[in-house]
């Protein structure tokens, strides 16, 4: 599967997807190469969280192929799970493990899923909450935390996985504004280190930094792609200009 | 029979709709009701108060049947505690089959909660001890509590159900998204966190099964209404009999409402 000398992290082919009578997706067709950084821009309702969460398949679609690190998840053979302990993902309302410590909620896929022996998970997830800055609320409840500590917790979780894919769902949207700096501060950091990433958002600052490619979705439909630059100077589609002006 | 008060969390907060929520277990005393916790005082302290006068001052009959029936009391917590356990489980089985999305799965335990909903306990215990009891022929204290779990299980079935879709959906999609399997996310994050909306209902079932326990006692399993209703029987003290039964039952279902209503707030509190 080597394409330009890069191999395809992503690849969907046709993919369809009805909310009853409401085409979600509407026959989208994408490539995502290893190491590459995509930020999917669009207004609500365009389509672009449903074809995030296709990708683990979150979300089950009604027509087309995805290939993911080279399997088909939709394959009966392939087994999903197996495809998510190498895609990470962050959600919109962090999810993270109220129940669970911090440090218990950075250990519970590793132990449970990767099959770590708990000195090692421990290793792992204690290298990461100093990566993300969190260190010293190891043995806090989630909940005793701000919402931008809960989405590093969040951000941390997903990278104990040690996962070749992370998909972003909006990330700093459910964020007060002093506290989006310091969630895209680690996803920068994490960028700059190599990481595949998929980011839904419309943190355009964050998407001039990091992003290789911009797509813009509307109805369902990928409408334009480019660099951040060729979308804060003049994109061509008469939407895309639209929403461009609204967000900045 | 128990009807579950049990009301789904809504995620969006708003005017908070009306709703009655009565339950047939004795009434749970919570601390901002200041007006049930005296009345459970009066009741549990006057139980108290007047089992020992009437033992203690009146004696007479009274005296005899405190010393007939402890051993009914121990049957009574047996078969309430046997049944919850079994029940326990059942509700944890159905409750998963009525959120399960194979349909036949979700048609047999829905068709089992509906089924037994619908059917009195008591029909159901002699449905079990004498109508069953021509197929398999079992001693009475096993069909009480076979009986009387798989009637509870339906109302724990429910219980479990709503205390699971209490849970927001991102929880499971958190977990699937980190490569858990259905059933490790279930173990490991919802079921959890579902405890504790699951736990008060639960003490209610648990309060209302002490009481339905008395009705085992048609089935000649020797409980505390069954060892009055020998004494009274042989003695012909009804009025001493019932009075002392009755203010036992009183007294222990008034303890365990109490016992319950501290859990909750110690779970409530962390």
């Amino acid at each position: 599967m080597q394409t330009d000398g890069r191999r395809k992290m992503v690849e969907m082919k046709g993919v369809t997807k009805y909310f009853g009578a409401l085409k979600a997706l509407d026959n989208v067709s994408l490539d995502i190469y290893d190491g590459e950084k995509v930020v999917i821009i669009g207004p609500s309702g365009s389509g672009k969280s449903t074809l995030l969460r296709s990708i683990n398949r979150l979300e089950e679609v009604n027509a087309g192929t995805i290939i993911v690190d080279g399997f088909n998840i939709y394959d009966q053979a392939v087994n999903i799970n197996k495809v998510r302990e190498e895609v990470g993902m962050v959600f919109q309302q962090f999810n993270v493990f109220p129940h669970k410590t911090v440090l218990e909620n950075l250990t519970l896929a590793q132990t449970v899923v990767r099959k770590r022996s708990k000195t090692e998970a421990l290793d792992v997830a204690n290298k990461l909450l100093d990566k993300v800055g969190i260190r010293e609320k190891s043995g806090v409840y989630p909940t005793k935390l701000s919402g931008g500590q809960q989405q590093r917790v969040a951000i941390a979780r997903a990278l104990a996985m040690q996962p070749k894919l992370m998909l972003f769902d909006e990330p700093t949207s459910a964020l007060d504004p002093e506290m989006i700096g310091e969630v895209l501060e680690v996803m920068v950091k994490l960028a700059k280190e190599g990481m595949t990433m998929i980011v839904v958002t419309h943190e355009m600052g964050f998407a001039r930094e990091v992003a290789d490619r911009v797509i813009f979705m509307d109805y369902g439909v990928i409408l334009e792609e480019g660099s951040p630059e060729h979308f804060f100077k003049n994109p061509t589609h008469e939407r895309a200009q639209q929403f461009m002006r609204q967000i900045l | 029979m128990a009807e579950i008060g049990f009301k789904k969390k809504k995620k969006i907060e708003g005017p908070k709709k009306l709703s009655i929520d009565v339950g047939d277990g004795a009434a749970i005393p919570s601390k901002e009701d200041v007006g049930l916790f005296t009345a459970w005082r009066v009741a549990f302290f006057g139980s108290i108060a007047l089992i020992a006068y009437l033992v203690f001052i009146k004696r007479g009959a009274y005296i005899e049947i405190i010393q007939f029936v402890p051993d009914g009391i121990l049957i009574t917590f047996e078969v309430t505690v046997m049944s919850i356990g079994l029940a326990l489980v059942i509700g944890l089985f159905t409750g998963l089959g009525r959120i399960s999305k194979n349909p036949i799965i979700n048609g047999i335990a829905s068709l089992y909660v509906e089924v037994i909903r619908g059917i009195p306990l008591l029909v159901q215990l002699f449905y079990i001890y004498f109508a069953l009891g021509r197929i398999i022929q079992m001693p009475p204290l096993p069909s009480a509590v076979l009986a009387m779990s798989v009637c509870y299980g339906a109302y724990m079935g429910e219980i479990f159900r709503a205390g699971i879709q209490a849970i927001p959906k991102g929880q499971t999609e958190a977990a699937r998204s980190l490569g858990m399997t259905p059933a490790q996310s279930m173990y490991h994050v919802i079921l959890p966190q579902a405890v504790k909306t699951i736990l008060p209902p639960v003490g209610n079932e648990f309060v209302a099964l002490l009481k339905d326990s008395s009705l085992v006692s048609i089935l000649a399993v020797a409980d505390l209404l069954r060892r009055g209703r020998e004494y009274a029987s042989q003695s012909f003290a009804y009025f001493e009999t019932y009075t002392m039964v009755a203010l036992v039952y009183l007294m222990i279902t008034l303890f365990f409402s109490k016992l319950i209503s501290i859990m909750e707030e110690k779970i409530s509190a962390d």
